[in-house]
């Protein structure tokens, strides 16, 4: 008994070892909260921002942040649903600016949870007309284009024999021996019934239950040569694990950055054009500062360093040519050079709908594997 | 490494012995890896802005840039605070609880401990996440980083609470039985004669508690705020649009920074032992 | 039989304060909102909100074939990870309980060290460590164990790879925690009788370390059943497994009501499941005295 009692042994029964392995993290912590933790809780001059990671060139914040003293506060998610979980709840609240996805404006808006932006205090002058006033938000009353994207496919050629134009190509492609389980699709329900919608003549925003449920069915006997569903990584592409997928255009630079081989094309008879917004939300505690933030978002030469910094297009009219001779591959950061809007749609989230649309995407992974 | 001699000590015996050191080598080549290769492509130049498998240069830029990336930097310190908190108060919980499961007098309140432990893995993340959330809004608990704490401690405490069961388990009961007799107090009797003996089941649930708070994802998606933000949701988030080498070198120079505080810890464990030992 | 100011048979009022401090933790910030998902899981869903009453079409849409068959293999990949997450583990857990003496704290804090990095970076370097043209290829080619590229990535066995890696300290811990403690009198015991060091480790060894196995899974394949983060990024989101078919409900169709029924129904049938297999196995059982 005295053994257990005065324990001399090994180091593990040491009763100072808890001690210790408490006090790295704890170290760790308490040093950690000088990290850059001050500003967000100074009690004036502050903005919140909600987004993707990443999403502002660094050097543009600081450029902000030196000319008006407020460092942007940017808390980040990981999908455009998340966003509108989080901001339909408490936990919204105390966001100024959040950059939702076009196709959630409409419900953000219908929830009550956005502020109509004054479009006095905002000059859209600059912007490029087709991005504006588009049907997610007619005259753009709650939001303002930041940047913005197209679903396309990039392909290797040589594996798919051929040249891609249309959806049909797409699906035709991809039954073919050398293909057949390395594509990609997307992991969002409209984005993958969609083409198949397009081919029908259909419109993904008008279009009923039965409707999709139609299109499903074939991607359901697609989805055997799928390969991944999830986020592409431009090394599969690079490498031929993938030859097929649906992306948007950024990806695609990327990849074709990494292997010049690869083709890049925003197929008929329609594709979709998604923009992710600043929208204000109702109720922002900071509004006077998130205006001068817009403001200066909004300037021509930080929408050229935008772009060129997160590698999507900001709708800054004539920005084409604005963009340096040293970009590579500019002509891809818009999708290619002879992109036709009118063939272009965005998805507006219905609540009638949507759900048949994510319950189908299930399924569809389901059958892939 | 002393190897247990074994009884017969004949060549079977050997084979054995050494199977099993390279299994436990190739265990710790297999779980190092994947973070050595993580600073590895910390170093890569990736291509415009984001990381790729192929190593198209090496540069220094990231670190720098990974600082100046204050939301980024802004995570990483939260995710610190916040796992510290979660990981101390579900190793408090965690011991009482697992003691409790195991040496509870009633039996009715053993099993409904245990079943609410269980129950606390059953649930998914997701379920919890919401769950929280709503339950915050009905109940109009403001938002901030002690909910976000108190939402990841209910799993790191069951995790804590079922290593420490494990080992009551194999712990004598008449050692307990004795302190009883010579007029010990239950509490008494807790601090200083099973505590010792759970040490080390304490330690390494409490870090697999930290570990488990550092790398939430889930729960803590849905309780970040304006305020506070993590960096496994940050590094979720960025795995949409791609991940820049930054975050490699955010998450490689964090690690780094542990390791060097846990060596720090040991070294002085070490100093202030000598005397004990002599 | 004791005698002190506190007996181990009758409560006492520490006994309840010390089980009680954890209990009212955890009602409030789990069971309580737990308790709500449950009241959602009647009501009718109102995009991103709830709104109450008392409807069973939640749990007619939860119990449809289709999430059944998805509930069931989610079973099958969790008690298949899980099984093999302690093949590989109990080997690691033997060695440094049993055949470390001096370098014991050496040997589990190596097993512990990468788990102070982000999991997050450390999946994303398996993905580019497993991919084509990466180093497992090149290790692999080299060793003539497999020629040609390597089309690992966003397969199942990626998948088990990842969440093998993932669990194994779950694993190791709760397993080294109950093997340290066998006392080594009891094997040099079998030994001296004649038995094998198979068979003692089959008839002595094994059977003593049944609370640290039990705990092991439950520890692993449990949480395994809601795993979504590791089937995404390591095995291309194909199939459908249950965190993700639920979370899909929650995020992507706002539909709580419904998310809130299916977790139920996951809840209460993983429940039966542990119960029945702890009362068949006795595996939670003391092995002290």
């Amino acid at each position: 008994m005295t053994r257990i009692l005065c324990s001399n042994g090994s180091s593990l029964t040491r009763r100072s070892m808890l001690g210790l392995l408490g006090a790295a993290p704890a170290a760790a912590s308490l040093t950690s909260i000088g990290l850059g933790a001050s500003r967000a809780w100074a009690a004036t001059g502050q903005l919140n921002i909600y987004s993707w990671p990443d999403y502002f060139s660094t050097a543009d914040l600081d450029a902000y942040a030196k000319k008006t003293g407020v460092t942007p506060n940017i808390s980040t998610y990981d999908s455009d649903d998340t966003m509108f979980a989080k901001v339909n709840s408490p936990a919204g609240s105390g966001f100024d600016i959040v950059i939702p996805g076009s196709s959630w404006i409409k419900q953000l808006a219908a929830k009550g949870l956005l502020e109509e932006i004054d479009h006095s205090k905002l000059d859209l002058g600059s912007l490029d007309p087709h991005l504006l006033n588009r049907d997610y938000d007619p005259g753009n009353k709650y939001s303002i284009p930041k940047d913005w994207g197209l679903l396309g496919v990039i392909y290797n050629p040589e594996a798919v024999g051929g040249e891609i134009k249309t959806w049909e190509d797409f699906f035709q492609a991809g039954e073919k021996p050398g293909v057949s389980g390395k594509i990609r699709m997307s992991d969002s329900g409209w984005e993958t019934i969609g083409p198949e919608l397009w081919l029908e003549g259909k419109d993904w925003n008008t279009v009923g239950e039965a409707d999709i449920r139609k299109a499903a069915e074939r991607l359901k006997s697609f989805a055997k040569h799928v390969k991944s569903f999830s986020g592409l990584d431009v090394n599969s592409l690079a490498n031929g694990a993938i030859v097929l997928a649906q992306t948007n255009q950024a990806k695609a630079r990327a990849a074709i950055g990494l292997n010049p081989k690869l083709k890049w094309v925003v197929p008929g008879p329609m594709s979709e054009l998604w923009v992710d917004n600043y929208v204000l939300i109702k109720d922002a505690p900071n509004l006077e500062q998130a205006y001068d933030f817009l403001a200066f978002q909004l300037r021509p030469e930080i929408q050229l360093a935008e772009t060129e910094y997160i590698g999507f297009p900001a709708p800054l009219a004539g920005l084409r040519e604005k963009l340096g001779a040293d970009v590579k591959d500019a002509d891809l950061i818009f999708g290619g050079k002879d992109v036709d809007f009118s063939k272009l749609t965005s998805f507006v989230v219905n609540p009638e709908t949507v759900g048949f649309y994510s319950q189908l995407q299930t399924e569809i992974q389901a059958a892939a594997g | 490494m002393m190897v247990e001699r074994s009884y017969r000590g004949d060549w079977r015996d050997h084979a054995i012995d050494s199977g099993l050191v390279v299994w436990y080598l190739a265990a710790v080549i297999f779980l190092f890896a994947p973070i050595i290769a993580a600073i590895v492509y910390s170093f890569n130049l990736g291509v415009v802005n984001k990381q790729t498998a192929v190593l198209t240069g090496w540069t220094w830029q990231w670190y720098p840039a990974a600082w100046h990336d204050l939301s980024l930097r802004r995570s990483v310190s939260a995710s610190l605070v916040v796992s510290f908190w979660s990981a101390l108060i579900s190793i408090v919980m965690g011991t009482l609880l697992g003691y409790a499961i195991v040496r509870h007098p009633s039996s009715k309140v053993r099993r409904f401990l245990a079943g609410f432990t269980y129950m606390l893995l059953i649930v998914p993340e997701s379920v919890i996440g919401v769950s929280l959330l709503l339950f915050f809004a009905v109940t109009r608990f403001a938002l901030n980083t002690v909910t976000l704490v108190a939402g990841i401690t209910p799993m790191a405490i069951a995790v804590v609470a079922l290593v420490i069961r494990a080992r009551v388990l194999t712990l004598d009961r008449e050692v307990e039985e004795a302190a009883a007799d010579l007029g010990s107090t239950r509490v008494a009797t807790l601090w200083l004669v099973i505590l010792p003996q759970l040490a080390p089941a304490v330690a390494v649930g409490g870090v697999m508690a930290y570990t488990f708070s550092f790398d939430n994802l889930v729960v803590s998606a849905f309780l970040t705020t304006a305020r506070i933000n993590t960096l496994p949701v940050y590094l979720y988030g960025s795995l949409q649009y791609g991940p820049s080498p930054a975050v490699y070198a955010a998450a490689a120079a964090v690690f780094l920074f542990t390791m060097l505080l846990l060596a720090l810890a040991v070294l002085i464990y070490w100093i202030t032992r000598r005397p004990a030992a002599a | 039989m004791a005698v002190g100011r506190f007996s181990l048979r009758a409560g006492s009022i520490s006994d309840h304060i010390l089980a009680g401090i954890p209990t009212i933790w955890l009602t409030v910030f789990f069971l309580a909102p737990l308790g709500f998902t449950v009241v959602f899981s009647f009501g009718r869903s109102t995009f991103g909100g709830v709104e109450l009453g008392f409807t069973l079409n939640n749990y007619a849409t939860a119990l449809s074939g289709f999430y059944g068959a998805a509930f069931l293999r989610t079973l099958l990949f969790a008690a298949t990870a899980s099984g093999l997450c302690l093949l590989v583990a109990f080997p690691v857990a033997y060695f440094i309980a049993r055949h470390t003496s001096r370098f014991r704290l050496l040997a589990i804090t190596l097993v512990l060290i990468p788990y102070f990095s982000s999991f997050l970076i450390r999946v994303m370097s398996l993905t580019m460590l497993m991919s084509r043209e990466g180093l497992l290829e090149k290790v692999l080619n080299t060793l003539h164990l497999h020629a040609g590229p390597l089309d690992l990535l966003d397969t199942q066995t990626a998948v088990f790879i990842g969440i093998v890696y993932a669990y194994l300290p779950i694993a190791v811990v709760p397993l080294v925690v109950v093997l340290d403690r066998i006392p080594k009198a009891l094997t040099e015991a079998s030994r001296d009788l004649g038995a094998t060091r198979w068979e003692t480790f089959l008839l002595v060894t094994l059977p003593l370390s049944r609370p640290g196995i039990a705990t092991a899974i439950m520890l692993t394949a449990v949480p395994m059943l809601g795993e979504m983060v590791i089937p995404k990024l390591l095995g291309g989101s194909r199939g459908v497994l249950m965190g993700q078919a639920l979370s899909s409900q929650y995020l992507q169709s706002q539909n709580y009501p419904l998310g809130s029924a299916m977790a139920v129904l996951v809840l209460l049938g993983v429940a039966v499941i542990v119960g029945l297999l702890a009362w068949i196995t006795k595996g939670f059982a003391e092995v002290g005295r």
